[in-house]
């Protein structure tokens, strides 16, 4: 809902001005819409971006602390993979933002994937889960890696059998589910996903001046913030608290990769490499960026837009050549490191 | 002649529309986007109406309906500004989605025509 300022007495050639010289907080916010140019405050661009009050838990896999006491185990318990070396934890590791810091990860037998491995922070809002959305819920995401013979190669009989050989385990699924065997691949990827859950991004320097401490970003920050919202149309996909839409674009990288489009009718032609819309909260500032981790850093991603992408039929709409300055860019690059908190570091835990 | 054929046409197109039952006109429901939303409304369109999605976000869209059997029916790319028109195809309750954003969904109950 676009809200207009009090301000709608100003010309919109004034307004615009204010916007892009940084003094937004005096005027208002031009943004484009299908019915024309509208103008809102900047307090109500800011609203767009509040973080919610709590973690949302499905009713079908509500949290207790002793769920997710045993989902960080197994998150980090290399055990549920077939080399037993390989953990959720080595492509998702807290250390390097919850991703791998690789291009693409590496899977079974060191293999490469296809794919970057994408950070698990603040999943627990999102809609659809993996670069082409193929996983609805998270306790659907947590079963697709262990048992992708390219990833962790197990099936989760084989997870099952190993859990129940270990002491202590059968002791922590009781606890967590209340019955006596209950170690079953339902209780392993609900007690993943609570706990995955729970991996939520500290407030960050952006969230303290949505909050309305005006020292808690620079002046470059908030000229970012506002072009990232308008000229740059950045918000067209990086929407809401956590910068992600959850929705799928092609924006015009060179791939092989279908992506969404292997889940599409053929005749959606929009879906065709097209990827998920990743988060920029707590980005790796030292990247690599991308679904395939094809742009080593920010520079190189903001040129791919400035540029607007490859063009083909199957290009997303929202990607469009736009002319950026230097300064506009270092604003944007500088809004973007605002957008990173203290790091969600986890005390690891003792494996049984 | 010709203007005598075309009186004899029109009138008989008046008198098929009032003497049977079933020639019902087709209604067109509106519905309006707005951003990752689809306005909440109340329409019940029987099968034959149409329903008009007015895209009013500053988005593109590309909308498609499933019907009970299944069946999708995909409205292409919508750009801001543009609308897309659907017939409604079968009765029953019917999903509408958007492929590039999954956030947005919408059903409305379809009726049999009359």
């Amino acid at each position: 809902m676009i809200r207009r300022g009090a301000q709608m007495s100003l010309s919109l050639a004034a307004i615009a001005f204010a916007a892009v010289s940084g003094l937004a907080e005096a005027g208002g916010i031009t943004i484009s819409t299908a019915a024309g140019d509208k103008i809102i405050t900047l307090e109500a661009l800011k609203e767009r971006y509040e973080r919610p009050d709590a973690i949302p838990f499905p009713n079908n896999n509500p949290y207790t602390e002793d769920k997710e006491k045993l989902g960080k185990k197994l998150f980090f318990d290399p055990r549920l993979s077939r080399s037993q070396i390989v953990s959720c934890a080595t492509c998702h590791n807290p250390s390097l933002g919850w991703s791998d810091g690789l291009p693409k990860g590496v899977g079974h037998g060191m293999e490469p994937l296809e794919r970057r491995s994408p950070p698990v922070l603040n999943l627990a809002w999102a809609l659809s889960l993996m670069w082409d959305g193929r996983a609805h819920s998270l306790e659907q995401q947590a079963l697709m890696p262990i048992t992708a013979p390219q990833e962790m190669n197990m099936t989760m009989d084989d997870v099952v059998d190993r859990l129940r050989m270990v002491p202590g385990y059968r002791e922590l699924f009781s606890e967590a589910f209340g019955e006596t065997d209950s170690i079953n691949a339902k209780n392993i990827v609900a007690a993943l996903a609570t706990y995955e859950r729970t991996l939520v991004s500290h407030k960050a320097p952006f969230d303290l001046w949505v909050e309305g401490d005006e020292d808690a970003i620079s002046a470059e920050a908030k000229r970012g913030f506002v072009t990232f919202n308008t000229k740059a149309r950045c918000s067209a996909c990086h929407a809401g608290w956590r910068f992600t839409d959850d929705s799928f674009h092609n924006i015009g990288l060179e791939t092989d990769d279908v992506g969404r489009g292997k889940f599409t009718p053929p005749s959606v032609a929009i879906m065709k490499y097209a990827f998920k819309t990743p988060s920029l909260r707590d980005l790796r500032m030292q990247g690599p960026y991308m679904h395939d981790g094809s742009m080593a850093d920010l520079d190189e991603v903001l040129e791919h837009y400035v540029k607007g992408g490859r063009k083909s039929p199957n290009l997303s709409p929202e990607m469009r050549p736009v002319k950026l300055s230097k300064t506009e860019q270092s604003d944007l690059i500088a809004f973007l490191e605002t957008l990173r908190g203290p790091s969600v570091k986890p005390q690891l835990p003792d494996l049984p | 002649m010709d203007q005598i054929r075309r009186v004899i046409i029109a009138l008989a197109a008046v008198l098929v529309w009032a003497l049977v039952p079933n020639a019902v006109q087709a209604e067109e429901h509106e519905l309006v986007i707005t951003h990752m939303e689809i306005a909440e409304t109340n329409i019940r369109p029987k099968v034959g109406d149409t329903v008009k999605f007015i895209n009013q976000a500053d988005i593109a869209h590309n909308l498609y309906l499933t019907y009970e059997d299944g069946t999708v029916q995909n409205l292409d790319t919508q750009f801001p500004g543009m609308s897309k028109t659907a017939k409604i195809e079968r009765s029953g309750k019917v999903v509408v989605r958007c492929w590039i954003h999954p956030v947005i969904r919408m059903e409305f109950d379809a009726a049999d025509a009359d």
